[in-house]
């Protein structure tokens, strides 16, 4: 009996992780994108011939890769000494400030727009700073760096993260090793430690620049129309419901992102190099006596740490100044009172800050607890070398390669408004549907975290504990998991993060007010004109947004670290 | 009509299992779902679905439902969620036509893709599930027309009483079926301690303006599409596109949606915003500077841009739906209406009094595009422009 439910759990987890990517992705996305292909009951390329033979398409295409790149190496140039200071350095805070790294993924890209504004505007507190020792001013607003510099607030943070978990996980008895047949610090660090940052670092610039070649509102809020990316343009399709061309232009995007996360992995595989339980490096004292402070590096960090201060914590904190403030630069609460009013307020379709929170939470709990599992069977199947399992796993990564206008659309089709079996329409919405679609959305950052974590840790060790007699499942739970604790934490934390920011299919799949999220109820206020047309009422919102968010993530890094070693 | 208010009572009951179910016919518990939820009646729902669950199969409770459920019929109405909430136009309608129709209760569904949600349904053959909508602008009712063979919106002008009193220049459906109950006026917003008043679309191109305006994408935006819609009117369909590429030249930005607009002219990233006549109604009274909002009507002239309503053709309840269209064009629900979603009354006559009455402007000359003009062009027309803008 044991053995058999231990040859079938693996292969049951992948089934139960296929059905629902199936039931809430493939469907709804195919539903979609077959239009691309599929045109009056027959296949046909016209649609892909004529997106691909518009020289306006091409430019666009092209446009929308270049600044993507960009986007990509000023988050990496951003993200990495971040990374640096967090694994290499102790000092005060420096697991509360890793814990809050992840801040800016559930931030609204409305409240973006509005903190980065009040931080980099025309009137904004930078040029104010810089007009008080007799510089500036900057003109950043509607223009490619502000765009690209937003970017890098969503992923920079992103390259930190993944990168911080792998240094922390650098072997340090190999770094000793080196050490003592004489290799220089520099060389220890070239020949040892960056191999085993790679796999991160290549993780997070492929990841950045797919999420910001299809990257939609923040160009149209801080850049303005001529900077205008596919993203936008497919939008703008289904608003008009053209949506043949919404779906050519959604299934070349799809392609290209999926492609290059296939050539990644390949390359990621052919990197991987098994170890054994690492010990980590012991981290450095960030301040140790007045002298340190004239260490280069640590010079370097303290302006990388202004340099942060002004991008990353800025813009959040002038969208907390924003809410306590009006139109004519006054001190208000009458924000937070229309909070409150909205908790109170017994009119249908109002909804109640605190039941946002609790939906959040609980959706962001519930989408965890789907997506570890489903992260890890994933992980499991792409660590073992066999032909194709590098495909596979492309392929059940396509939730990040997929633009969520196109999901969005596709959920409208087949889930909200129901699709025929057997002569019955079937829908699929409400609570436990908007859990399975953030699990589905947020899984394959706990794949991205774990499958080099798993691919690290030397086969003997599994093979011995198999050949002891230990079940799959128990080694599993014995010898695995616990090897890649961190990286589960690190999965963790962004698929709470993104259930947390989920709007497209929230909104959709929601029933109502009853169902609505933190971030369903900010755009709600957003259109809210009872305190005349300005965004006081959801800053308000993004802020409570911000302060709920920053808890859990503490909560989760505290509770996580627990398993990690 | 019978069958409409069963569905909607189970529907609030079913809530909670049509997550887990996921499966029901028709397709009609999903929306339904959210009308239940949005009756006020919260404690009803609760205790349906707590009966729902417990009993397991919704067809069982559907049965029960029925039979207990009967005598009181809901009207659907289909809106943005702006019409809705404390205070709303929506909310005031819904309390005083429930005070007049003691058996009826007006509910609101306000999906996030606003009509086009019910062209989608329609094309795909899923049920319409709502009653009237409230707030189709004329670009978004020849859209209809172009995506749908079959009848979306029914021809009521002739059966709805008061019809006759709507201003004939805001009649934009020449089929009868949307018929206006406000309107807005798209003009600039501006900070006269930065710029002079901008008197021409001419002037914005002077040295003067330069970076110094803010409008929204015409291709998401109703306020965006209305200005460029504006300045089609006034340069012609053969001279527009030079003007916006003189404009572009001088430094004008176009951001997505009118909040991001509005908020980055209150950022003072730009002194003039694409924007309403009625900035005013907001921002006035002591301690208000009213610098940073005049109004400037470019050519004397201001974008009409009515909003309509129609009856589905599809309605559960049509009777009762061109009542509630007749409802919203009595004159004291016209001012209420102006009053509380700060748009002009459709109906002539109206004077709304307060704060609209005293500070939303009007412009001396309005101007819009007829239905006529609209159909065939207007993609067209945006498409043109969109393209040239990002190409630029």
């Amino acid at each position: 009996m044991v053995r058999r439910v231990d040859r079938y759990v693996v292969p049951a987890g992948v089934v139960a992780t296929l059905a629902t990517l199936l039931a809430v992705f493939y469907l709804p996305v195919g539903s979609v994108l077959v239009s691309a292909i599929h045109a009056d009951a027959r296949l046909t390329i016209d649609p892909l011939l004529a997106v691909l033979g518009d020289p306006f398409y091409i430019e666009l295409f092209g446009f929308t890769a270049y600044q993507a790149l960009l986007s990509t190496v000023a988050s990496v140039l951003l993200g990495l000494p971040g990374a640096y200071l967090l694994a290499r350095f102790e000092f005060p805070g420096r697991r509360f400030l890793r814990s809050v790294t992840i801040l800016p993924f559930v931030m609204p890209s409305i409240m973006v727009a509005v903190g980065f504004l009040a931080m980099f505007g025309r009137s904004g507190v930078l040029n104010d700073v810089l007009g008080v020792v007799g510089l500036g001013p900057i003109e950043l607003t509607f223009t490619l760096e502000i765009v690209v510099l937003a970017h890098a607030f969503y992923n920079a943070p992103l390259v930190t993260r993944l990168v911080t978990a792998a240094w922390e996980s650098v072997d340090g008895r190999r770094v000793e090793t080196a050490r003592t047949l004489g290799a220089s610090p520099l060389r220890a660090f070239r020949d040892v430690i960056v191999p085993q940052l790679l796999p991160a670092l290549g993780t997070a610039a492929v990841l950045t620049f797919v999420f910001t070649f299809m990257s939609f509102p923040i160009v149209l809020a801080l850049g303005g129309l001529q900077l205008a990316t596919v993203e936008v343009w497919l939008f703008t399709r289904v608003q008009n419901l053209a949506l043949a061309e919404a779906a050519t232009l959604g299934a070349i995007e799809t392609a290209l992102s999926l492609g290059l996360i296939y050539l990644y992995l390949r390359f990621e595989a052919m990197q991987l190099q098994s170890g054994g339980e690492s010990r980590g490096l012991a981290r450095e004292r960030l301040v140790d006596g007045w002298r340190s402070l004239a260490d280069p590096r640590r010079l370097a960090l303290l302006g990388y740490g202004v340099v942060a201060l002004v991008l990353f914590v800025g813009p959040l904190a002038s969208l907390v100044v924003e809410s306590v403030t009006t139109p004519e630069g006054r001190f208000t609460a009458e924000y937070y009172a229309f909070l409150l009013s909205q908790q109170t307020g017994a009119v249908t379709g109002t909804i109640q800050p605190s039941q946002a929170v609790t939906n959040s939470l609980l959706f962001g709990v519930g989408a965890l607890a789907l997506a570890l599992p489903m992260g890890l069977v994933v992980s499991l199947v792409a660590t073992r070398d066999r032909r194709g399992s590098r495909l596979a796993e492309a392929l059940l990564t396509a939730p990040l390669a997929v633009s969520g206008i196109v999901l969005g659309l596709g959920m409208l089709q087949t889930l909200v408004f129901g699709t025929e079996v057997l002569g019955h329409r079937l829908t699929v919405t409400g609570p436990v549907a908007i859990v399975a679609a953030h699990a589905v959305a947020g899984y394959p950052f706990v794949t991205r975290n774990v499958t080099p974590a798993l691919g690290a840790i030397d086969d003997r060790l599994v093979d011995a504990a198999r050949s002891l007699g230990a079940s799959r499942a128990r080694t599993l739970v014995d010898i695995e998991v616990p090897l890649i604790g961190a990286a589960l934490v690190a999965g963790a934390a962004f698929a709470f993060a993104i259930s947390i920011g989920e709007f497209d299919s929230t909104v959709l799949l929601a029933e109502g007010v009853d169902s609505a999220t933190m971030p369903v109820a900010l755009e709600r206020y957003t259109g809210n004109r009872s305190l005349g047309p300005n965004l006081g009422p959801a800053t308000a919102m993004g802020t409570v947004l911000l302060a709920v968010t920053t808890v859990s993530f503490v909560v989760i890094d505290r509770v996580g670290g627990r398993w990690e070693q | 009509m019978q069958r409409r208010n069963f569905l909607t009572r189970t529907g609030a009951g079913l809530a909670g299992l049509t997550a887990l179910a996921g499966c029901t016919e028709d397709g009609t518990t999903a929306d339904n779902a959210e009308n239940g939820d949005t009756t006020g009646s919260n404690t009803d729902a609760a205790t349906d679905a707590d009966t729902t669950t417990e009993a397991g199969t919704n067809t069982a409770t559907e049965g029960t439902t029925t039979g207990t459920v009967a005598d009181l019929s809901t009207l659907t109405v289909a809106t943005y969620t702006s019409f809705t909430g404390e205070d709303t136009a929506g909310n005031w309608l819904k309390s005083a036509f429930e005070a007049e129709h003691s058996d009826v209760t007006v509910e609101f569904e306000t999906p996030e893709n606003g009509v086009n949600r019910y062209i989608q349904r329609k094309s795909q053959g899923a049920s319409v599930d709502a009653d009237l909508f409230v707030g189709l602008n004329t670009g978004e009712l020849v859209r209809v027309d172009e995506q749908l063979d079959d009848a979306l919106f029914a021809t009521t002008s002739d059966q709805v009483a008061g019809s006759d009193t709507v201003k004939s220049s805001l009649q934009f459906d020449p089929d009868g079926r949307a018929i206006p109950y406000d309107t807005g006026y798209i003009s600039l917003v501006y900070d006269e301690d930065e710029v002079a008043e901008p008197a021409t679309f001419d002037s914005l191109l002077e040295p003067a303006y330069e970076d110094a305006l803010i409008t929204q994408n015409a291709q998401q935006s109703d306020p965006g599409r209305a200005f460029l819609l504006w300045t089609i009117h006034n340069k012609g369909t053969d001279g527009y596109l030079d003007y916006w590429s003189d404009l572009v030249d001088n430094g004008t930005q176009i951001l997505s949606d009118w909040s991001t607009a509005y908020n980055a002219y209150s950022n003072e990233e730009a002194p003039m915003v694409v924007s309403y006549s009625t900035d005013q109604v907001y921002y006035h009274g002591e301690g208000v500077d009213m610098s940073r909002h005049q109004v400037g009507f470019l050519n004397d002239q201001g974008y009409a841009n009515p909003e309509g309503m129609a009856q589905f053709a599809d309605a559960d309840n049509p009777d009762l739906a061109r009542e509630f269209l007749s409802f919203m064009l009595r004159p004291e629900s016209q001012a209420e209406i102006a009053v509380r979603n700060v748009q002009f009354p459709a109906v002539s006559g109206v004077e709304p009094g307060g704060d609209f009455g005293e500070y939303a402007l009007e412009p001396p000359e309005p101007v819009t595009f007829s239905y006529d003009e609209l159909a065939g062009n207007v993609g067209g027309w945006i498409d043109a422009w969109a393209r040239q803008i990002a190409s630029s």
